[in-house]
């Protein structure tokens, strides 16, 4: 190693007495932290340090139906999930009142057509019912959910069969093959 | 007069602070880290803001691969095989003790349970090899076809307090992740964790 020898050493002095050789105090503690090194490229390499998040998905049960009143058209958005990582929404109308078919993208434009809907309308009357269509992707819904748990808005709905009406009204105005 | 001798620097480094730091990170990275385990399929999830975090025991996962196979995995080695006996009784199969030890290894699979015996036989270095074709499953969820729904309920069987996370895929379709939700609603199981990667909530966010 890289270490000149310094300790006094042994021998004889002129007139001294013979002296035991001195050995050295000093520990080389390269090796330890070679190994040290080596441990903890190694821990990092073969372990996870963040454990990921999940969110909760609850989903109504299929074997029950229950008797709720129905919900009023000009309260509801639907969003349907589309190909492209683009999402279309009709708000205040249903599917064959021939709507306005709005097209977003995820993320901040879509946060701020769902905040602009639920002012108009206002409060726990605001409902949004979520459809995906077979182009979209899971991380396409997951988004969705991730925005309803952003703005809390609480009454929403994960809906997964279109009527033929939202088919015809996607196909002729977003271009949407559902 | 004799020379002027330059002092000469020990070019010796002390090192035991350096080792110091090494050891400590190490201790932590033993302390904090757990094991990554073999996966069957690369999953990338898509972020969320939830900051539920994924309970450590008791978890049954259901992957969603980009290509929409399905892969299943329970957290426990006993209760895999246990979960194995369960299914090999139900479906009229036996396996050696050998590929149940092969089986309870397996953090997860994709195979149709007709194929998993061959796969068990197979030594390690194949098996890596082995292109899984997912499990088995269906729009409706309730198809004899549907092998998922087996191993969902044989899982359950062997453990009852498993929670179920579903893993899928950024570009995994939707359709296909309808059919493993038909699935479980078809056993009346209505919730469940989508398990994501975390992200950032926008500024000013609060949780309730």
């Amino acid at each position: 190693m890289a270490e000149i020898n310094t300790g006094g050493g042994g021998g004889k002095h002129d007139g001294g007495k013979v002296r035991s050789k001195k050995a050295s105090t000093r520990v080389d503690m390269t090796p330890m932290v070679d190994l040290g090194f080596l441990l903890i490229t190694f821990f990092i390499l073969a372990t996870t340090l963040s454990k990921p998040s999940s969110m909760t998905l609850n989903v109504p049960d299929k074997t029950k139906t229950e008797e709720t009143e129905p919900i009023k058209a000009s309260n509801v958005m639907t969003i349907f999930l589309g190909k492209d990582n683009k999402a279309h929404y009709i708000f205040g109308k249903a599917a064959n009142e021939d709507p306005e078919v709005k097209t977003v993208g995820y993320g901040y434009e879509f946060r701020q057509a769902l905040q602009e809907n639920a002012k108009k309308v206002g409060g726990e009357k605001f409902v949004v019912v979520i459809k995906p269509t077979k182009q979209s992707t899971y991380k396409n819904m997951v988004d969705v959910l991730d925005e309803m748990a952003i703005t809390k808005l609480k009454r929403y709905a994960l809906v997964d069969q279109l009527t033929a009406d939202e088919k015809k009204l996607l196909k002729d105005k977003a271009k949407l093959d559902a | 007069m004799p020379a002027v001798k330059i002092k000469r620097a020990s070019s010796t480094v002390d090192m035991t602070a350096m080792c110091d730091v090494a050891f400590l990170l190490l201790t932590f990275f033993i302390l904090t880290a757990q094991f990554r385990s073999q996966d069957a399929a690369t999953i990338e999830t898509p972020s969320s803001i939830s900051g539920i975090k994924v309970p450590d025991s008791d978890i049954m996962t259901i992957g969603l691969g980009r290509d929409g196979k399905v892969y299943f995995g329970i957290d426990n080695a006993q209760n895999r095989i246990a979960m194995l006996d369960n299914i090999a009784a139900a479906k009229g199969l036996t396996f050696t003790n050998n590929e149940k030890k092969e089986f309870s290894l397996m953090s997860n699979f994709g195979l149709p349970i007709n194929q998993l015996k061959s796969y068990l036989s197979l030594p390690k270095e194949q098996q890596a090899k082995v292109k899984q074709p997912g499990i088995p499953t269906d729009s409706t969820g309730a198809a004899p076809t549907n092998e998922l729904k087996d191993w969902v309920f044989n899982a359950r069987k062997a453990n009852n307090g498993l929670r179920i996370a579903l893993k899928g895929d950024n570009l995994a379709k939707f359709p296909e992740f309808k059919n493993v939700l038909a699935t479980l609603q078809a056993q009346n199981i209505n919730k469940f964790n989508l398990i994501t990667g975390t992200e950032a909530p926008p500024a000013g966010w609060k949780a309730d």
